[in-house]
């Protein structure tokens, strides 16, 4: 029913155009979690702005800067009168007016003495997006959060350059949506069920409306089984058998008496449907990677619930799954009459529900078996990245249902990313050699510019004047910035010059574009749905284009 | 203000941005964003069009609107919010349709730029012509879902917004709607139609009754129904008067109108026998009769929860109640227009849906599934607003800068595609020369039957509706200038009722066709075919060849194309799913958009960034469209 909060309007309308992107659960998962930022600039305030309207449940804005004039005139949140007060406590109460379901907070302190002072200040957080930190303090927090496998999203807009980085330890999907996914049907694999009824229709004895309204799903069926009996019991495989396959059903097709064949859509639908529902059915590599993985293998009362489903999967998988996943349960439309295909969906469907029962047991098993079996109060805040007791059932069937699908991001950490003998050195170098142009220069470019302000302690070019001394200047950084990571490879001039023309300033437009993008990320995290970039991302305003890279 | 940014807009530009006058048509999910980025990025005159309302479902993503502005208009508060945080620049608001011809030429030329950020396909079509008179340069965007598009039209640099022909609405045949609905939408239609024709606007296209005229009915067959209609005259005294008439005459008494409905007519289906042969009859109801309820879960939210016929039976009479009261307020010659965000409205077409299809065993769908088909309703989220609007801004910035040509169409991914790309950037193509709309002499022809097409038609269906005229004038090109259709009211109304072949129209006979507002003449040839395919009225073709596509294919393979024979880019071309994206909820348009999605139109990858990529169809409009066709990435 209509479900009402602060606002007083009723979600379902409120939310209605998303909810048809992710669901109830994965607006009750948004609704749950709280998301910190840290520095409310304009990119800041748009990744908030962002989040706050399809419902998360708090944010809270840590940023110990007061507002400035310039501040002012790029984001949206601030206002004039807003110059000299606290920019964490203005922009916690101008985003606080976007959604009245969403609470605000703010903290007035720099993220270097919270982390001082509170280092388990940033715990209790469903994922943390820090904009514009300097190393020190990024890799200081970033090993914090790396502890406690909360999310951490960095960002930074610098000129027409945008740039984001997921770091998480761990993250697992159960509802990656993939573009396109096949039907999980089995005909190379019957499963009993399926046998029973299709071997229990005889095409030979129905009337002709009934010939033509079998379900295709059915023909195939039976055309395999035919062509299995001359195949030493395989499927066709190849271009050529399926198009043998595809002349044998079309062979099939009824008759008049004056030897016309009849108009059957149901069996044009088998011919087309040939290549795409007559596939192998095995595990796919991402899965049977999860299946392999020591979190899996090695379950232990501590264990995400995700691994222990993993694991019951495994086992069912190699059990009463005879090497299969569990099915999916759901069919195609095709031209049927209603009564047969109801019949036919109601077979996958009980098949489905069986996997899922033979599944959901040996869940609970395992639960039993580490000690965990008993209902635990879960505090949904914090549920996605914490140990939980019971599983619900609901849980259970949206994870078999997604069986194939299931999706494990693990990100390189920013401590191996910076770390002089860690570095993806291999990676930069190809982005530093290619001939042209490449949005990973600019990636090369920040990490120079941070070099800059050590040294400087100002950004290259933040008065026009110094845009051609500061020219020199950089290179030199970037060449020591090179030279650390052992490569010998030199960035072009112009875009040093480019560099320094930005003077570090946060362009609003590129700020919402990476508003945009940033809490897209957010998004997937909270909702563990779709699968999140992995790990670092950059845009170039100018030319429209992006890259994603594993740094 | 936007201090910063002056080492960034080198030189004259930020100049030309702060000098600028900008005009955004709309003030929707993109256009709220748009107002945002030009205010902070220094533009200080701006003018915004929007002839919407502020709904609840805009919340979520239309961030310049609150709750307390529901209901009011969308431009004006857009307006007042974007003031409130940046009080010193000049924004002018008009709650208007931009098709008014109120905005003519004149009115688009005192811009610099014009930002489209539409959710409808009439209004882009008109937008286009406007900026193409006026020569003006637009920026065209749209979002659907995760997925948006970036791109810039420029009179005789780039293909305008309808050079490349987009398939026309995807309609249902009349008999599959009256008798013989096979799928869920087919019942969703039809419960549209039953609202209008109870409480809306009458549309004797939406006609709910039995078709006798279905060209499944034989002679003999035809002759069975119409012997069984005095039966059913009988039973009912109804099938000659409107259902309206009829409906208010037993005061929409739910009982007598759901066995009308739900059991005589089905009757009356029933006994058009041919229908059946080859089908699942439907099965009759009665209101008294209903098969008993046996939903066990409840517990589910009512939107999410499949409703049983009897709940829907009743859902069905307390609608009618209500949608009675709700037309009494209206006063006589009143009527009530169909909104999914109405609660009872949706409740109505989703009771009479479920209903239909539980009697043609067709699934039934949650009210929540029937909102989405019912509503045309594109998923929509602010970040994908966000981004695309970031994108129109830098591509404005582009114009700005004197770099048109550098300009791209931009692609935005649901995810980074195999080469790691979350945008795909593409050079602008030229405008086409066969264009019916930017083309110096822009001409098509109109495929009908001469002696069974009106002119009313010619003028509502063909150039308004599907050339996208807004006022037509139309002269026979016969030397002697016989005007068959005039813009001024009243001129010529009583052409309507007349066929074409009526004025001397016929194979070949070419009219002359004026926009005024538009700045647009385009010549119409008229081609006369006795019958069309699929019961097609009329079809409209760019020239004669299209025709014969066959052949045009062959003289592509024989290699003729004049220019780029040799070109190796061009031959490496491939055939890629555009999508075009709408904005939002479309209302009528998203049918057309689905359609579009499935069209295919080639496109020239940009040099130095992409090669062409194909892209994948959105996910819900493969849904909605019930297409299982796996599309490529490649």
């Amino acid at each position: 029913m209509a479900e009402t909060k602060g606002s007083g309007l009723d979600k379902n309308n409120k939310y209605d155009r998303q909810l048809r992107l992710w669901g109830d659960h994965g607006q009750s998962a948004l609704e749950a979690a709280r998301v910190c930022l840290i520095n409310a600039t304009a990119t800041g305030t748009e990744i908030l702005k962002n989040v706050i309207l399809p419902g998360i449940g708090s944010f809270t804005i840590v940023d110990g800067h007061k507002v400035r004039g310039e501040d002012v005139g790029n984001n949206f949140f601030l206002l004039a009168d807003s110059i000299g007060k606290s920019r964490a406590q203005v922009a916690t109460e101008l985003l606080g007016e976007l959604n009245d379901d969403v609470t605000g907070n703010f903290v007035e302190e720099s993220v270097e003495t919270l982390l001082e002072s509170n280092p388990d200040y940033f715990s209790t957080f469903s994922v943390v997006v820090a904009i514009n930190l300097h190393e020190k303090a990024l890799l200081q927090l970033g090993g914090v959060l790396w502890e406690k496998n909360i999310p951490l999203l960095v960002c930074r807009c610098y000129g027409f350059i945008g740039y984001l980085r997921l770091a998480v330890r761990e993250h697992t999907i159960v509802e990656s949506h993939p573009d396109s996914a096949l039907e999980d049907l089995r005909l190379d694999r019957p499963f009993p069920g399926l046998q029973t009824f299709c071997d229990s229709l005889n095409m030979e004895t129905m009337t002709k409306k009934e010939h033509g309204h079998t379900p295709w799903l059915v023909l195939l069926y039976k055309y395999v089984q035919e062509w299995k009996k001359t195949h030493d019991g395989q499927i066709p495989k190849n271009y050529k058998e399926k198009n043998m396959l595809k002349e044998m059903i079309r062979k099939g097709i009824r008759q008049n008496e004056e030897g016309v064949p009849e108009l059957e859509e149901n069996f044009d639908e088998a011919v087309t449907h040939v290549n795409s529902a007559l596939v192998t059915t095995r595990i796919p590599s991402e899965v049977q990677a999860l299946f392999d993985d020591p979190c899996c293998t090695n379950i232990n009362s501590e264990s995400k619930t995700f691994w222990i489903l993993c694991r019951a999967l495994h086992d069912f998988v190699h059990n009463e799954g005879n090497g299969d996943l569990p099915l999916r349960g759901t069919i195609p439309d095709m031209t049927s009459d209603s009564e047969r295909y109801i019949q036919l969906q109601n077979v996958y469907r009980e098949q489905a529900a069986t996997d899922m029962t033979a599944i959901r047991n040996r869940v609970h098993a395992l639960l039993q078996s580490l000690g965990r079996d008993e209902p635990v109060f879960v505090d949904p805040k914090v549920s996605h990245s914490s140990p939980c007791g019971a599983v619900s059932d609901n849980e259970i069937k949206t994870f078999c249902r997604n069986a194939a699908f299931l999706r494990l991001v693990r990100c390189r950490s920013l401590a191996e990313e910076y770390g002089t003998n860690t570095v993806n050195k291999d990676e930069l170098n190809m982005h530093l050699e290619s001939e042209e142009g490449d949005d990973l220069l600019f990636y090369i470019l920040l990490r120079g510019v941070d070099r800059f302000y050590d040294e400087y302690n100002r950004y290259p070019g933040r008065d026009n004047s110094d845009v051609e001394p500061d020219i020199p200047k950089l290179k030199t950084c970037l060449t020591k910035l090179l030279h650390d990571w052992g490569l010998s490879g030199t960035v072009k001039e112009d875009y040093i010059h480019e560099m320094c023309r930005y003077g570090a300033s946060e362009v609003h437009s590129i700020a919402s574009y990476m508003g945009g993008v940033v809490a897209q990320e957010v998004i997937k995290i909270l909702t563990t749905q779709f699968v999140p970039i992995n790990n670092t991302y950059v845009y170039n305003g100018f030319l429209q284009t992006s890259t994603t890279v594993q740094l | 203000m936007a201090a910063t940014l002056k080492g960034v807009l080198q030189g004259s530009l930020a100049d030309n941005v702060k000098n600028s006058k900008i005009l955004v048509v709309g003030a929707g999910g993109i256009g709220c964003e748009v107002l945002k980025d030009l205010v902070l990025t220094g533009f200080k005159t701006i003018e915004v069009i929007d002839l919407d309302t502020i709904d609840v479902s805009n919340l979520n993503r239309q961030f310049l609107f609150r709750k307390e502005h529901v209901k009011k208009s969308k431009s004006q508060v857009a307006r007042e919010s974007v003031l409130k945080f940046n009080p010193d620049v000049d924004i002018k608001a008009y709650h208007d349709s931009v098709m008014s011809p109120d905005y003519d030429v004149n009115f688009f030329k005192q811009f610099t730029l014009v930002l489209n950020a539409l959710d409808n396909r009439a209004a882009r079509n008109h937008v286009n012509r406007m900026c193409l008179a006026a020569d003006i340069p637009l920026v065209e965007s749209g979002t659907a879902g995760y997925l948006g598009q970036v791109t810039v039209i420029k009179k005789g640099l780039t293909e305008c917004y309808e050079c490349q022909p987009k398939p026309p609405q995807k309609t249902f045949p009349g008999c599959t709607i009256r008798n013989t609905p096979s799928e869920p939408i087919h019942c969703v239609v039809w419960a549209k139609h039953l609202f209008n024709q109870l409480f809306g606007e009458d549309d004797p296209d939406q006609d709910v009754s039995p078709d006798t005229e279905d060209p499944e009915l034989t002679a003999e067959a035809g002759q069975s129904a119409l012997q069984s209609e005095a039966k059913t005259d009988e039973i009912g005294g109804i099938e000659r008067k409107s259902t309206r008439v009829w409906a208010m005459n037993t005061g929409y008494d739910p009982e007598k109108l759901f066995n009308k409905l739900f059991r005589d007519d089905i009757k009356y289906l029933l006994s058009m026998e041919t229908l059946w042969k080859k089908r699942r009859p439907p099965q009759p109801l009665n209101m008294t009769q209903l098969p008993s309820d046996t939903d066990g879960n409840s517990s589910a939210i009512r939107d999410q929860r499949q409703w049983s016929v009897k709940e829907c039976a009743n859902v069905f009479s307390d609608c009618l109640g209500q949608l009675k009261k709700e037309l009494a307020t209206q006063g006589d010659g009143g009527m009530l227009v169909w909104d999914k965000d109405d609660e009872t409205a949706l409740d109505f077409v989703a009771s009479v849906a479920n209903i239909r299809a539980h009697i043609f065993g067709i699934a039934m769908k949650t009210r929540f599934d029937i909102k989405s088909m019912a509503g045309n309703i594109i998923p929509a989220i602010a970040t994908t607003n966000a981004i695309i609007a970031g994108l129109i801004i830098m591509e404005a910035i582009k114009i700005l800068s004197g770099k048109i040509k550098s300009c791209k169409t931009v692609y935005l991914n649901r995810v980074p595609n195999d080469r790691n790309r979350l945008l795909v950037p593409c050079t602008l193509d030229p405008p086409n020369p066969k264009c019916y709309v930017c083309a110096p002499k822009p001409e098509v022809t109109v495929v009908v039957n001469c002696t069974r097409f009106k002119v009313g038609a010619l003028q509502d269906k063909v150039l308004k509706s599907y050339l996208g005229m807004v006022a037509p004038d139309v002269e026979i090109d016969d030397g002697k200038g016989t005007i068959i259709i005039s813009s001024e009211e009243g001129e010529t109304e009583e052409n309507n009722d007349k066929f074409l072949s009526d004025f001397g129209i016929r194979n070949g006979t070419r009219l002359k066709c004026d926009d005024f507002l538009q700045v647009y003449s385009l010549v119409v040839t008229i081609a006369h075919v006795e019958k069309l395919e699929e019961e097609k009225e009329f079809e409209v073709v760019g020239d004669l060849s299209e025709l014969q596509p066959q052949e045009e294919q062959q003289q592509a393979a024989n290699g003729s194309k004049p220019h780029n024979g040799g070109d190796k880019a061009d031959e490496k071309e491939e055939e890629d799913d555009l999508m075009l994206i709408e904005e939002e909820e479309f209302e009528e348009e998203q049918q057309r958009m689905e359609e579009e999605t499935r069209t295919t139109r080639k496109r020239k990858a940009s040099s130095e960034t992409e090669p062409t990529t194909k892209r994948s169809k959105t996910a819900e409009a493969q849904a909605a469209a019930g297409d299982n066709d796996v599309i490529e990435i490649s």
